[in-house]
């Protein structure tokens, strides 16, 4: 079954127009101007129950506005959406009781009661059964190493503490389907790696279908099986991250640090017929650029025989990089 | 029943939040107490200069205000959302409340509840009593259950009226300052209607009836014979119902409209 079934989806906002001046401004008073402004162009997509997808693009894409219309929050202007079988926005009580919901930037425990407080009026809201409801509180406690600070009210929290918190509210009534928008804005990278691990348990043992948005890719490489990468309010990209890496990344670099003086046409010589190209950094160090297709192995093979060398460094197109380089292809095409 | 024990549960935690600040609570309590008292002195102070108030004396002007404190004080305590679009439209904190699987509305009620503002019932009730003794009325069980199911429809007057402007943030992006102009008009319910001309007479009964938060009801107890304030109370219930479904459903459309801060 399908947990999330989106198809032709679209949001418009209305846009004050606020014309220049003090003139403008009184001629707004009488006459408003709005824009409608696209967030979110007929996109589609389908994620199966038990997945971990990404959801990438940058600031202003249309992420969030996608997350709040699968949620609920939002009404879509048209489109067909179905997650869970529902209708997020029509019949919002009934859906909401089986999503999980966790905005990074925002929180949604009570500030001045104590983490134990908060849960258990969640608990209420939910209507978790009290013995379901302990069962899972300790499980998810123990995971996340909550204990000593069930009793602290909120707001005397350090920032990782209270997204592991929030983490909790979260999946206290077993959610199928956990939306994430940012969850590890601003963490350290204990925190981080902490929450990564969590989350990838929770979706192998619960089968809890997973959908965060990030602008961390490490989120996403540690994470997820699925990439969606969103530009202007269009998907740009749909599938797995190392076709996405295959497909955008332009290979891998070798960084040779040679002990004698080397020239150029010699290291040419050496690997004729590979497809690789070199690039000398000065005397003693030289680049060289393999494509995909090339093997590491059989490369460095007819370089380290020849030459003497001191040191071998690999470099991985990252992930970064390459996302950078499609929005920035994106932003020339368009 | 599942709203009854939300009720309970916000409830127990309001009083955990706020009541470590006693202070707090206590100057919240009086200086509701003496804005409501500031009123009951300019009454008063009107009948030092005057026999009567459009044929109504001072014992039951008094009672009136006595009645008025009644449903305001519940009101106040339930609805407690003066800074909704700031709160929650603005800053988006609208976006938590609707994925919880509660209605709306009633969440944001409760997230804000005031129950210090239920004294002022309390004092209400008290003037009312004291009235009711110097008007040499006779009290019989069917009042009190008079005055609980009148209280409730102008509650529910308040309700409808309060939501539906508050609503109003939902469809323009600025906070309106409606809410004030408001404030000041419900006032006018506290007194016989009798005094006003008929155009006031006629918007305080039917468009923004704030006649039945105050007179028309009281006027029940009173057994006025002469005057429409009597006849008009038994309609409480039913305006009451009729303005509440207003404002739900303005609230409800508006919800849809709704647009998120930011990111």
């Amino acid at each position: 079954m399908l947990a999330i079934d989106v198809q032709l989806l679209q949001k418009k906002f209305k846009v004050q127009k606020n014309r220049e001046g003090l003139a403008g401004a009184l001629r707004d008073l009488f006459m408003r101007e709005y824009i409608e402004v696209k967030a979110v162009k007929d996109i589609s997509f389908q994620i199966p129950q038990g997945e971990i997808c990404g959801y990438i693009g940058e600031n202003g894409a249309g992420k969030s506005t996608t997350i709040k219309m699968l949620t609920g929050i939002l009404v879509p202007t048209s489109g067909r959406l179905l997650v869970n079988g529902y209708v997020p926005f029509k019949e919002r009580e009934k859906f909401v009781k089986e999503i999980g919901v966790v905005f990074g930037q925002r929180s949604q425990l009570w500030w001045d009661i104590g983490v134990i407080e908060s849960f258990q009026l969640l608990r209420k809201v939910y209507k978790v059964p009290e013995v379901d409801f302990q069962n899972r509180l300790n499980e998810l406690v123990e995971r996340l190493q909550l204990g000593d600070l069930l009793n602290r009210p909120v707001r005397k929290l350090s920032l990782g503490q209270r997204m592991r918190c929030e983490l909790v509210a979260s999946l206290l009534h077993n959610p199928s389907i956990l939306f994430l928008d940012e969850p590890t804005i601003g963490l350290d990278i204990v925190v981080k790696t902490e929450i990564r691990d969590f989350l990838k348990q929770m979706n192998r043992e619960h089968g809890t279908t997973i959908l965060l948005t990030t602008h961390d890719l490490q989120d996403i490489e540690a994470l997820c099986s699925r990439v969606i990468m969103l530009d202007d309010g269009k998907i740009i990209y749909d599938g797995g991250l190392e076709q996405l890496k295959a497909n955008w990344s332009k290979g891998r670099e070798v960084l040779f640090q040679f002990a004698d003086h080397t020239r150029l046409d010699k290291l040419e010589q050496l690997t004729l017929g590979l497809g690789v190209e070199w690039t000398l950094e000065n005397d003693l160090t030289a680049q060289m650029w393999l494509p995909h297709g090339v093997n590491v192995s059989d490369a460095l093979a007819r370089v380290v025989g020849a030459v003497e060398i001191r040191d071998i460094k690999i470099f991985e197109t990252n992930t970064d990089e390459i996302v950078r380089e499609i929005y920035r292809s994106e932003k020339v095409s368009s | 029943m599942f709203y009854i024990t939300l009720f309970w549960e916000y409830l127990k935690n309001y009083a955990k939040t706020r009541l470590t600040y006693r202070a707090d609570f206590w100057i919240e309590v009086l200086s509701d107490l003496m804005f409501q008292g500031m009123n009951l002195i300019f009454i008063l102070i009107v009948f030092q200069h005057t026999e009567s108030l459009g044929g109504w004396s001072q014992a039951e002007v008094v009672f009136v205000y006595g009645y008025f404190m009644i449903p305001y004080g519940i009101f106040a305590c339930f609805f407690n959302l003066w800074g909704f679009s700031e709160r929650y439209i603005v800053k988006g904190e609208m976006d938590r409340i609707l994925t919880r699987p509660a209605h709306n509305l009633f969440q944001v009620l409760l997230e804000n509840m005031d129950p210090p503002s239920l004294i002022g019932s309390l004092a209400g009730a008290i003037i009312m009593a004291i009235s009711w003794t110097q008007l040499g009325m006779g009290f019989e069980l069917t009042d009190l259950l008079m005055l609980t199911l009148l209280v409730a429809g102008s509650v529910l007057i308040y309700m409808g009226v309060y939501t539906s402007l508050t609503a109003i943030a939902f469809y323009s992006d600025a906070p309106t300052g409606i809410l004030p102009l408001m404030y000041n008009i419900q006032n006018y319910g506290r007194y016989p209607v009798g005094i006003y001309n008929k155009a006031i007479r006629f918007v305080l009964t039917w468009v923004i009836p704030f006649a039945f938060v105050g007179v028309y009801p009281a006027s029940y107890f009173l057994e006025r014979v002469q005057g429409e304030e009597a006849s008009m109370a038994l309609l409480t219930p039913v305006v009451g119902f009729v303005f509440a479904a207003i404002g739900l459903m303005i609230w409800n459309h508006g919800v849809k409209r709704y647009r998120g801060a930011g990111s």
